[in-house]
């Protein structure tokens, strides 16, 4: 309302209005430029400035201190440890994994959609979507249910008598396996809607050109659709992949300890082992490494097309 | 000749899309048959049709606060992300500022940032200035998720209501204020419903900010994840999960068609077709 006044004011009543005057700007964005500087920015700088201890605040926390960094940087976490294979890189092979698997499952869908399936496209994409705006939590669940060992399909198996009664399937559940397939079937959904609309403003003419000039449909497909179409496909892969970096739920409900991630052992500083200031530093460092990300492949980054 | 498909490719991609949708809601569909199946493991085998599971929800205590919690923290998050993004959202629609692409980065941003990096600062933000943790501290951060997804909703929509209309409204001696509360909102309402019920959605299921900042008082997802290493609790918990899950599939779906009703509507009222409003607004750029 207020906002509102402010507009009133500052347009003057003579001659050509002036849009842009900084007083209204300043009216409009001011209150939710705050909400995000003051829990959004602030909360991100203390955690860094947490991380190396100017600030502390549990018993166990070190005041000026680089060792959570140390801690991070060098123990099996990260990069060295017995297997010389780190947490971090497991879950950044799993991200990559998921955010692949989930761009070939939606492409064709994508592709069909928005190029074949005419007036019934916007019904059936929701059809598609609707599942990623129902639960998380009781979707990863559903597979709980399906993948255990008495689950849906290795009880179904053993009543077929394929699988013995007191033989297990040891990489459906608690398996890398398992929480592979279940983030790339909580992910799918998502990942068709920037393809989708990269695909839509598609001008058929293009195409029709490409194959009036003799081109077949497959090289109509990678020389002109699939160029084109890239920019979703990026936002698609960026918008998997960042989330699934820091997850940590998915692993705990399906992952046991072979599927345990990077997200897990952030989360277990703060909930179990009360190492906040370990946690911090990891949670700085997945801030890098999205900044990096975002920096690489930031310019084809067309948010929009996850809310249309 | 259709240069994006032969005929056996639309029969091949046809195929593929219904199979992906078997993959996408076979579970769903698992998950709700068998919490309505007489045992306590959520598992084979099949002991028999009970509603038990259901009526056991309704006399757990327990749940019905984390469902209360949880509504409170949603309604919050549903009122106060779709207030900021109403100036937000006009602000980057209408006028042209100093650093608009930094601005837009900053209220887009917490679109790509990990949930659990959120959930650790917003805790140590809280800890820091002593904020005790309550359904109000999870509300703060649910707003900051769930912010820019109000604001991606209402964009497309002010961006085709013709800035033409207000500025008529202005030229006619309407005030700023009676020009927002005459035209804007009436033709951006619809998108203030989905964006408070996308608000709500997020927030309701939200999980992992929630964990870090709920303090003693848990929301329906912090207790559902909590349960989890209790097998026995599970059929009951699963049962309110259904509920929850066929009541959010049918709220987004109405949604969904009563915006493509509005589209259509405003539409009407402006007696110009989506291309022309588009292209009115493009040219406003």
């Amino acid at each position: 309302m207020a906002i509102e006044a402010d507009v009133q004011q500052a347009a003057p009543r003579t001659g050509r209005r002036r849009r842009g005057t900084a007083k209204v700007n300043l009216g409009l964005l001011s209150v939710p430029m705050l909400w995000l500087v003051l829990f959004f920015l602030v909360p991100v700088v203390l955690v860094a400035l947490y991380s190396v201890g100017v600030l502390t605040l549990i018993q166990y926390d070190e005041y000026l201190s680089l060792k959570p960094w140390r801690d991070f940087l060098h123990s099996s976490i990260y990069l060295g440890g017995p297997l010389g294979r780190g947490l971090f890189w497991k879950s950044m092979k799993m991200s990559l994994g998921v955010s692949i698997t989930c761009v070939f499952l939606a492409y064709p869908v994508a592709y069909m959609l928005a190029l074949v399936a005419g007036r019934r496209k916007y019904t059936l994409l929701l059809v598609i979507i609707v599942p990623f705006l129902t639960s998380y939590l009781l979707r990863v669940l559903a597979w709980r249910v399906i993948l255990n060992p008495q689950g849906v399909i290795q009880e179904g198996l053993r009543s077929a008598g394929v699988l013995g009664a007191d033989q297990n399937i040891a990489w459906m559940y608690n398996s890398i396996f398992a929480v592979y397939l279940v983030l790339a079937y909580v992910w799918v959904p998502f990942v068709a809607l920037p393809i989708f609309v990269a695909l839509e403003s598609l001008d058929l003419h293009m195409l029709e050109a490409s194959s009036d000039l003799g081109a077949s449909r497959w090289t109509t497909f990678r020389r002109v659709t699939l160029p084109m179409s890239m920019p979703g496909v990026i936002a698609a892969f960026v918008f998997v992949f960042i989330p699934t970096i820091g997850e940590y739920v998915t692993p705990q409900i399906v992952g046991g300890k072979s599927g345990l991630m990077f997200g897990n052992v952030i989360q277990a500083s703060f909930a179990q082992s009360f190492d906040w200031q370990l946690g911090s530093a990891m949670s700085m460092f997945l801030i890098f490494v999205v900044a990096i990300l975002l920096a690489i492949f930031g310019r084809y980054l067309n948010v929009r097309a996850v809310a249309e | 000749m259709n240069p994006a498909i032969s005929t056996r490719g639309r029969r091949g991609l046809w195929g593929f899309f219904w199979l992906l949708v078997i993959f996408l809601y076979a579970p769903i569909i698992v998950l709700i048959i068998f919490s309505f199946n007489d045992n306590e493991l959520v598992s084979f085998p099949w002991v028999g049709f009970t509603t038990r599971w259901y009526h056991e929800f309704l006399a757990n205590g327990t749940i019905l606060a984390a469902l209360r919690t949880s509504l409170l923290v949603a309604s919050i998050t549903a009122l106060v992300a779709t207030a900021l993004a109403i100036p937000a959202s006009i602000a980057l629609v209408r006028r042209r500022f100093f650093a608009k692409g930094m601005v837009s980065g900053l209220l887009l941003a917490p679109l790509v940032i990990p949930l659990v990096v959120m959930g650790i600062s917003l805790l140590i933000l809280f800890n820091t200035i002593g904020i005790p943790l309550s359904p109000y501290t999870i509300a703060i951060g649910h707003v900051v998720i769930a912010l820019p997804f109000a604001i991606l909703t209402m964009v497309p929509r002010l961006e085709r209501i013709p800035a033409a209309l207000e500025e008529a409204s202005r030229d006619l001696g309407a005030t700023a204020m009676t020009t927002f509360r005459l035209i804007t909102f009436p033709l951006l309402f619809p998108a203030l419903i989905s964006a408070a019920l996308i608000s709500f959605t997020i927030s309701f299921d939200e999980v992992v900010i929630s964990s870090f900042v709920s303090g003693d008082q848990a929301t329906f997802p912090v207790y559902l994840y909590s349960q989890l290493r209790l097998p026995e609790r599970l059929p009951s918990v699963i049962a309110v999960a259904v509920v929850i899950l066929v009541m959010s599939i049918i709220v987004v779906v109405a949604s969904e068609v009563g915006r493509f009703v509005s589209e259509r509507r405003l539409e009407g009222k402006t007696g110009m077709s989506a291309e022309e409003l588009s292209s009115l607004s493009a040219g406003k750029g």
